[in-house]
């Protein structure tokens, strides 16, 4: 199946570049064909345009060709794979906006005559999400996860009946040991391969 | 009493657009001190920088040096008593630009500070004793809490806990707005406006 690793992180290096590289180990080590959109490498611009919100209200699709590549990208893949930092309880703004200007309408679902939605990714199989957190797991908990939720939740709907949710989190980064970080990293390669 | 009107919108002519008006002549009209950033009009850049991750926690006076596009962001909030925000909601969240605001913002030794020896992070924003939360949806109530209300968690228990201990809510989200043409919009803006004084009193 054809896999798509989406990383947003500020600093090459860091943890979440160390994730990203065992989640492609392990994808790949399945026999997946896959592909990484980088988004702090690619210096993606996550703020909607006006010119770009207008073509929405008109049900229109956006025609930049960054953009395009990227919706291909997306509706060619079977496994969605997110690596992000939780910030505030949420996506980093790089990624929010990636969400907002690549999947739109006509891309990641459609509006009917009578201004339904419908999805659109008829081939997603499965939604694999892994993030850092902050804070220990028991806050997380408490305050929400809202990132986890935008993506296992509200993406899922553009997806059919099939498609499956999953989630890894690293808790209490400040905590964290070398130890239990390479755990995790392991932990991450061994369940891309069972996806 | 001073209110922080932060506003994200790609479009003044939009629903938002009129509402975010409405909102800041109801707040004149009850003669609260308001300050007002429109995020898009100020081009403020969302992206949480690589500079920012690696000086997380640090001097606060030398990291505004670094960033002076944040130096009166911080002083705005460190001087509001109310925080209200006008947004759309997109992907069941705050967009991109008023995120980033947040990542951005709401740093180290503004928001929060982490004390020698302390188990977790203290608040610092408790001149804040008030959020209200003006917001559009297209989709339905319904799908919107099966989506989660994203938007609605992170105003309301991520950001709320660096603001005072009894700060209160307020909630004006409008739902189903791709079923209503904006011809049909208006008792919202007249509902829009009651909540808003109700939220907020006269100063």
């Amino acid at each position: 199946m054809r896999a798509l690793v989406v990383y947003c992180h500020p600093v090459e290096g860091s943890l979440c570049s160390a994730i990203r590289d065992a989640a492609v180990k392990g994808l790949s080590a399945a026999g997946h064909d896959v592909s990484v959109i980088d988004l702090a490498a690619d210096d993606f611009d996550p703020v909607m345009s006006l010119d770009e919100w207008r073509t929405y209200m008109d049900r229109k699709i956006v025609t930049t060709p960054e953009i395009v590549r990227y919706i291909e990208m997306v509706q060619e893949s079977h496994i969605l794979v997110f690596v992000y930092p939780t910030w505030w309880s949420g996506l980093p703004a790089q990624l929010k906006g990636w969400l907002e200007r690549v999947l739109v309408a006509g891309a990641a679902y459609r509006f009917t005559k009578s201004d339904r939605v419908r999805p659109g990714l008829a081939q997603l199989r499965r939604i694999h999400v892994i993030s850092t957190y902050g804070s220990p797991k028991l806050y997380v908990r408490l305050v929400n996860d809202n990132g986890r939720r935008i993506l296992t939740r509200a993406l899922r709907m553009c997806g059919t009946r099939r498609t499956r949710t999953s989630h890894q989190g690293l808790y209490a980064l400040d905590r964290s040991t070398d130890e239990s970080r390479r755990q995790f990293l392991h932990d991450v390669e061994k369940k891309m391969l069972a996806l | 009493m001073n209110v922080l009107v932060i506003s994200a919108h790609p479009s003044s002519e939009s629903f938002i657009g009129t509402l975010r008006a409405e909102v800041l002549a109801e707040l004149e009209e009850l003669g609260h001190s308001v300050r007002h950033h429109d995020l898009y009009a100020e081009r403020f850049n969302p992206v949480f920088s690589a500079y920012e991750r690696l000086n997380h926690v640090g001097d606060i006076a030398e990291k505004l040096r670094q960033l002076p596009d944040l130096q009166i962001h911080v002083e705005d909030i460190q001087w509001a008593e109310a925080l209200l925000l006008v947004y759309p909601t997109w992907w069941s969240g705050q967009p991109a630009i008023l995120k980033g605001w947040i990542d951005r913002v709401l740093m180290n030794e503004v928001a929060w500070t982490l004390p020698e020896g302390a188990a977790r992070i203290q608040p610092l924003l408790t001149n804040i004793k008030k959020i209200v939360v003006v917001t559009t949806h297209g989709s339905t109530k319904f799908v919107n809490s099966l989506e989660g209300e994203a938007g609605k968690r992170t105003a309301f228990r991520s950001i709320r806990l660096m603001f005072h201990k009894r700060t209160r809510c307020h909630w004006v989200g409008l739902y189903a707005l791709d079923h209503l043409p904006i011809q049909k919009r208006g008792h919202l803006v007249i509902r829009v406006r009651r909540r808003v004084r109700r939220a907020l009193g006269s100063a």
